[in-house]
């Protein structure tokens, strides 16, 4: 699913003495399958962007296309039901949202809102539920009694067993442990490879932007600041330190040694790129090409 | 120096029914002034551990001593005065309708008078640099100024312990380095113990000792630079695997000899330079 963004602004609380401008003058185009990363500090306008891909937020201007669908000022809630059971939405900690007796009834829970029968909601719950990596042993538990890094991949079931075509990730991995971080990142990118979802996904890890997206936006003060790949958005240093972003460890590592004459083809943005790059130059390998 | 903490054979089950206890007979020290990290992975029992040693779980066997006083039920509030805590979610600690509302809450529960509590706490937003939000909603800051909120209610009582559960980790890369240079700087102005329970690699750098939990035992204990030359097995420990020990495995995985031990990025980068110059 394309997701397109044309000069999109958003005020909270418009046309009150309390408005405050949030996002102006939005504009950029997700492809179908893409993977996009939004990066910005806290307050940038992250949250509220992508909660105008399913419009739980209106944009007061402009206009969104998602696959074909479009959310003006003028979209009311009853146009919005197609919407949003393709776009999947997981919040920062969605366990908090966990509530029912058991994983199965939770996970199943979407799709029945949406007019799936309960035997195929049940049977979807399961699914997912190996999807998360979790097997069929969990589904009659409760949520309450598991660890947070378990619930959390529940939640994201119930969200995937709506079986979205674009899913938003509201900064997915905080609080988890690096293996945790690391495995649900892989399940993401699985999604991304496997089913061909289109990947938003809000982070603050620069690791993760370099080593998934395809393009990050970057987001400042409520504007678009630029949205291009990973490699053109940090191969800058002028730009990005202008910008006040942070930048993945192997790229500015490679900064370093970059000042000390060490050259790149390419600045390299992940400790793989670096070593690839750091060995056709090492001695002896013969493979310099020079 | 004399040691603040002194925890001895201590044992914690959630229920008498649990097969394995959260807490498995963990014996350490803590030097005052020191700054000491507790890793393990979710779910390992280092929080579990951090409120045994606050008072916040009756432990049943093993002791606990904290500045000279054994923890015990009826000396459970005096041990409590010597430890603030600061956890992940700040949302989780607020109990003020205001900033100056929320620093001053333990000094209320402190029965500390209006004349001594109202420069104290203005002192401690102060310190914390959060002076200008006194009036402000807690709700709506940002979490790193929650952090600093949170912190500036630990300045406020000045215990002699303060613990960070995660306190770091809901933050953003700026946050966090924010907030770790404001508690060394807190440290060494109040000569603060500091325990910080965490995944982060550079908070975990920032201590002088770490302690690895797993399955409620403790399994290792040592300086930063030697739990980090463990590189890539520090994921099953419950920390990132620094950039340094990174780079090395995927040197190493394309044929080229690596230093041994943990290096810093410093160090790294002078390797590098060296083994590319010798030509």
């Amino acid at each position: 699913m394309a997701i397109t963004f044309e000069h999109v602004g958003y005020t909270y609380q418009a046309g009150t003495p309390m408005a405050t401008p949030a996002l102006s003058d939005i504009s950029f185009t997700v492809p179908d399958h893409g993977y996009l990363a939004i990066i910005g500090h806290t307050g940038s306008g992250k949250s509220t962007l992508i909660q105008q891909i399913n419009a739980l937020l209106k944009p007061t201007t402009g206009k969104i296309t998602v696959d074909g669908f479009t959310i003006t000022p003028q979209t009311t809630n009853a146009d919005l039901k197609p919407l949003r059971r393709h776009v999947g939405m997981v919040f920062q900690f969605p366990e908090s949202q966990l509530f029912e007796e058991t994983i199965q009834r939770d996970i199943a829970f979407g799709p029945q809102n949406f007019g799936v029968s309960e035997a195929e909601a049940n049977q979807r719950a399961l699914e997912m539920l190996r999807t998360v990596g979790l097997d069929e042993s969990f589904a009659k538990r409760s949520p309450f009694e598991l660890s947070g890094g378990q619930m959390r991949r529940v939640a994201i079931a119930g969200v995937l067993a709506m079986q979205p075509k674009v899913l938003i990730l509201d900064e997915p991995t905080a609080g988890l442990d690096p293996q945790g971080r690391l495995e649900m990142m892989t399940l993401f990118n699985r999604l991304h490879q496997e089913q061909g979802l289109t990947i938003i996904l809000v982070t603050h890890q620069m690791e993760d932007v370099a080593t998934y997206a395809d393009e990050v936006a970057v987001m400042q003060a409520g504007k678009l600041l630029t949205c291009a790949t990973p490699q053109e958005v940090f191969s800058d240093p002028a730009w990005v330190q202008s910008s006040d972003i942070a930048v993945p460890r192997a790229a500015k590592f490679a900064q370093r040694l970059g000042e000390r004459g060490v050259k790149w083809d390419q600045l390299p943005l992940t400790a793989d790129q670096l070593a690839d790059q750091l060995v056709r130059q090492w001695p002896g390998t013969g493979a310099k090409h020079d | 120096m004399e040691n603040i903490i002194d925890v001895q054979h201590l044992s914690y089950r959630y229920q008498d029914t649990d097969g394995r206890p959260a807490l498995d007979d963990i014996s350490f020290t803590v030097r005052a002034g020191e700054w000491l990290a507790l890793v393990g992975h979710n779910g390992s029992g280092k929080s579990t551990l951090a409120r045994a040693v606050d008072g916040l779980l009756p432990f049943s066997e093993g002791t606990v001593v904290v500045g000279g006083i054994q923890l015990t039920p009826e000396t459970v509030w005096e041990v409590r005065e010597k430890i603030g805590m600061i956890f992940q979610n700040p949302d989780n600690q607020f109990v003020g309708a205001t900033v100056e509302d929320d620093v001053a809450f333990g000094l209320e529960n402190r029965q500390i008078s209006r004349a001594e509590m109202v420069p104290r706490v203005k002192a401690a937003l102060d310190e914390v640099g959060m002076q200008a939000f006194a009036q402000r909603e807690p709700g709506a800051l940002s979490g790193g100024q929650k952090q600093r909120v949170a912190l500036a209610g630990i300045v406020a009582i000045a215990p002699d312990i303060l613990i960070l559960d995660e306190a770091t980790s809901m933050l953003d890369p700026q946050g966090r380095r924010d907030m770790l240079a404001l508690v060394q700087r807190l440290r060494e102005e109040k000569h603060l113990t500091v325990i910080s329970i965490t995944h982060d690699i550079d908070e975990a750098a920032s201590a002088d000792r770490i302690l690895v939990i797993d399955d409620g035992k403790l399994v290792e204990e040592a300086k930063p630079a030697e739990i980090f030359a463990q590189g890539e097995r520090l994921v099953h420990l419950g920390l990132d695997v620094p950039f340094t020990a990174k780079l090395k495995q995927a040197l190493q995985d394309r044929g080229i000899t690596v230093p041994t031990g943990y290096q810093t990025t410093t160090e790294m980068e002078e390797w590098l330079w060296q083994s590319l110059s010798n030509t």
